[in-house]
């Protein structure tokens, strides 16, 4: 992917033009678009590629033409009972989700929708074809404290994948590979020697703070890098803010508009790798915006993170390390939205066996939401479990692993046949 | 969960339950007592939020629910394929099952269901009053109002006592964070003045849950010094507690004192999923099986219950897949079987010959079943009475 793609420098006249074209869509199109066109200046390359595509492929229908396609979907809008009245066309809202959810035309609706995407997105490929291929790397870490079963952390991945035991430390493969793939990333060098830190190529998301730290002694090299314990303070204050939402759909969407509007910076929360990148620290106010514990659990986090990575970004590296949680004190099962050290004075206890059954189900949702993209073809998984000293391979697309499980590899020797055969 | 703690929450339980007593007969005092007699039917419905059955009735989630499986299946009709083709949302479900109609609502309660619901029929064709008719619930996304419908002929003054205990305790914690006092060494120096407000402050009475109508809306003082006590202790204790194990004490305790003939229980344990813990997402699956477990064998116990209750216990509805656009487990959101296929199990009087029936049936064919139960049978509506159960 390109950091700076031509097709991405949409003046104003360009968003005026998408503006307007948005209006010929059905209503319950619009919101999603008409958010990504007020948003443009932070949106990442990807997204702004996507998005000046579809328009593109909305301009190649006749106004006649468009009605033809999307008639289904405004009929069934009418008989779901959607109005510009009754469904924000500025933003999502959770009121339209509500609104779309409990409809008995829900399954239809979206059937519909994506039916009208894929035929927009089918005639701009026809006139512009969308390039994806480049080598791709998704690394993640279950680290040493978390006691995954060795029986069972593989057994419901990928079938294309293989299990590799590590002789030594297997901590030493997370390295290599931040470290391999930082001094091939050339979109992230590319950012830096223009003076950025800020890449959509390359994403370190980490649920403590070892990541970066890797990262720092090969500066320059721009990445998209977030620890949810460098969060804390900013999550802390959201939480505080979100925890007032009222029982109420639209007194929360408001809360949640109110929040994204917020002036953050001014508040001086957010960490060093954060602060001087705007892209970034809108990705993380919308993570944090859109639910899925993100806020609550630091693997929640973390997946969460990754997926939303993936959809937004699409990054050629993607390194996501998991980490421990505490127990839950007495009361914080009970308002688990709560922030626990505020809830109670008792000493945190760290809960190992359940943070590796987090973990271990969140590691390979992250990699299940990259086989939903084109990308993944050419994208080389590698999963370690650092406390049994064991990785699960997963090679790109239609290649074999060509490497044989009987025994155990060096960290070093795993991931320069790696590097070799699928990430050159 | 530890004795002490158990016996904590079930002096808790009694406590709420007392009050609750208390201020019924002040309030109903000139209401007719039950239509029943001795031999009166029972029926509880048991629904625990949203649990795939990949985490429970297929082989790879069967040792999560020992008791369901080893010790009830066995005695149950069971339905392993229960459809919910309504809104995959807590309040709408809920509502579906008790009307025997698809509900399509504000996701929050904000409004009544728009049928009638079990408890309205009930309570009108037999000419019951309220404490035959309970729905006690963990669920926050419930309200009040799904304890009766808008519908005119029907509506409030035939509902349900509606609880919500685990409420109760969010907002003692809510109230106490809220000070922001983490910094003093001892939480119960912290939290007490907000246990206080909270309890004897009026305007909060129905954040605690009670669907008490007219004026009798304050907590007795016996009650609020017992439940600022258990409170307390419940939050400098190390021990976990859960929310579902607080609605299952004070669902016995109505049992004890009410016995009312149809209970709607809801548990809610299993929704921290949405935060995206899975372990802690089992926990709640093994914690409803195990209170199921406790239910059934406090109904055995009961005089009034035994041999004279059935049983339905049944997931609101699945979560989503794993590789789902919607993340996985954490949502129950998309439209496919993951989702909208669960099961149901059936146990008691009129489950009389276990069998496993693997017809579909859905959620609202539950309402013109347990009316049927009732010996009300002319209800016009859209599900069919559940096969392999006797009237």
């Amino acid at each position: 992917m390109n950091e700076r793609p031509d097709s991405a420098q949409a003046d104003a006249s360009s968003l005026d033009s998408y503006r307007r074209s948005i209006e010929r869509l059905p209503i319950t199109l619009r919101p999603s678009l008409n958010q990504q066109v007020i948003q443009w200046a932070t949106l990442f390359p990807f997204e702004q590629n996507r998005l000046a595509h579809f328009m593109k492929g909305v301009e190649t229908f006749s106004p006649s033409a468009l009605a033809v396609l999307t008639q289904p979907l405004w009929a069934l809008e009418k008989k779901m009972g959607i109005t510009l009245s009754n469904f924000s066309v500025a933003s999502d809202t959770i009121e339209n989700a509500s609104l779309l959810a409990r409809s008995e035309y829900y399954a239809e609706w979206r059937r519909e929708v994506q039916r009208v995407f894929e035929a927009v997105n089918a005639a701009a490929h026809e006139s512009t074809p969308f390039q994806t291929a480049s080598p791709r790397l998704i690394l993640l870490v279950l680290p040493r404290n978390l006691p995954v079963d060795p029986f069972s952390v593989w057994k419901q991945w990928d079938r294309r994948g293989r299990e590799i035991k590590i002789s030594g430390g297997s901590e030493r493969l997370c390295e290599l590979a931040v470290q391999g793939q930082l001094a091939i990333s050339p979109n992230a060098i590319l950012a830096a020697r223009q003076g950025s830190r800020e890449s959509s190529d390359l994403w370190l998301i980490d649920a403590e703070g070892k990541l970066n730290s890797m990262l720092s002694p090969l500066s320059p090299v721009a990445a998209s890098s977030l620890s949810y314990i460098a969060l804390k303070p900013f999550r802390d204050r959201l939480l505080a803010e979100l925890n007032k939402a009222p029982k109420d759909i639209q007194a929360t969407d408001e809360i949640i508009a109110n929040l994204r509007r917020e002036a953050w910076d001014a508040w001086g929360l957010w960490p060093a790798e954060v602060a001087n990148q705007p892209g970034l620290r809108k990705f993380v106010i919308d993570l944090f915006l859109s639910g899925n514990g993100a806020v609550i659990f630091s693997n929640a986090f973390v997946e969460w993170a990754a997926a939303e990575a993936l959809r937004r970004a699409r990054p050629r590296t993607l390194v996501a390390r998991f980490g421990m949680r505490s127990k839950p004190k007495p009361f914080t099962s009970i308002a688990i939205f709560e922030n626990q050290q505020r809830i109670s004075s008792l000493p945190e206890v760290d809960d190992p066996e359940n943070s590796a059954i987090d973990a271990a189900i969140l590691a390979r949702y992250v990699w299940l939401n990259a086989c939903r993209y084109p990308e993944q073809e050419q994208t080389l998984c590698l999963c370690v479990a650092e406390h049994g000293d064991s990785a699960f391979v997963i090679p790109p697309a239609g290649k074999s692993l060509g490497l044989g499980s009987e025994h155990p590899r060096t960290p070093e020797e795993l991931y320069r046949f790696l590097e070799a055969q699928f990430l050159s | 969960m530890d004795a002490s703690r158990r016996s904590l929450l079930k002096s808790a339980a009694i406590l709420l339950v007392d009050q609750w007593a208390s201020s019924r007969k002040r309030v109903f005092a000139g209401e007719p007592s039950s239509a029943l007699g001795k031999d009166e039917r029972k029926v509880i419905i048991v629904a625990c939020g949203g649990i795939r059955r990949a985490e429970t009735f297929l082989d790879t989630g069967l040792g999560n629910i020992p008791h369901l499986y080893r010790e009830l299946l066995p005695q149950s009709v069971f339905y392993p394929f229960l459809r919910n083709a309504g809104a995959t949302s807590h309040y709408n479900t809920i509502s579906s099952i008790l009307t025997g109609t698809w509900q399509r609502l504000d996701d929050w309660g904000k409004t009544p269901p728009a049928s009638p619901t079990l408890f309205e029929y009930l309570r009108k064709r037999m000419e019951l009053t309220q404490d035959y008719a309970w729905l006690i619930s963990s669920n926050k996304a419930l309200t009040s109002r799904i304890g009766a419908s808008s519908i005119r002929e029907f509506g409030p003054r035939y509902g349900a006592n509606v609880v919500f205990p685990k409420q109760l305790l969010i907002n003692a914690v809510i109230r106490a964070a809220s000070q922001g006092h983490a910094e003093h060494s001892a939480d119960r120096a912290a939290m007490q003045p907000e246990l206080e407000a909270m309890l004897q402050n009026a305007d909060n009475y129905e954040g605690l849950g009670w669907s008490v109508s007219g004026d009798e809306s304050l907590l007795d003082l016996r009650m609020q010094g017992s439940m600022q006590q258990a409170i307390e202790e419940l939050v400098l204790t190390s021990a976990p507690v859960t929310g579902d194990e607080f609605t299952f004490l004070v669902s016995a305790e109505v049992m004890r004192r009410f016995a009312p003939s149809l209970l709607a229980i809801t548990f809610s344990d299993v929704e921290v999923a949405h935060f995206g813990s899975y372990s802690m997402h089992l926990a709640g699956i093994r914690t409803v099986d195990r209170l199921v477990y406790e239910l059934w064998n406090l109904v055995q116990s009961l005089p009034s219950y035994s041999g004279r209750t059935t049983l339905f216990v049944l997931p609101e509805f699945g979560r989503d897949f794993d590789g789902s656009n919607t993340n996985g487990f954490f949502n129950h959101r998309s439209t496919d079987d993951s989702t909208n296929l669960t099961w149901m199990m059936c146990l008691g009087e009129a489950a009389r010959s276990a069998d496993v029936l693997e017809r579909p049936v859905q959620h609202i064919d539950i309402c013109p079943t347990i009316a049927g139960l009732f010996g009300i049978k002319d209800l016009d509506l859209p599900g069919k009475p559940l096969p392999g159960l006797s009237a």
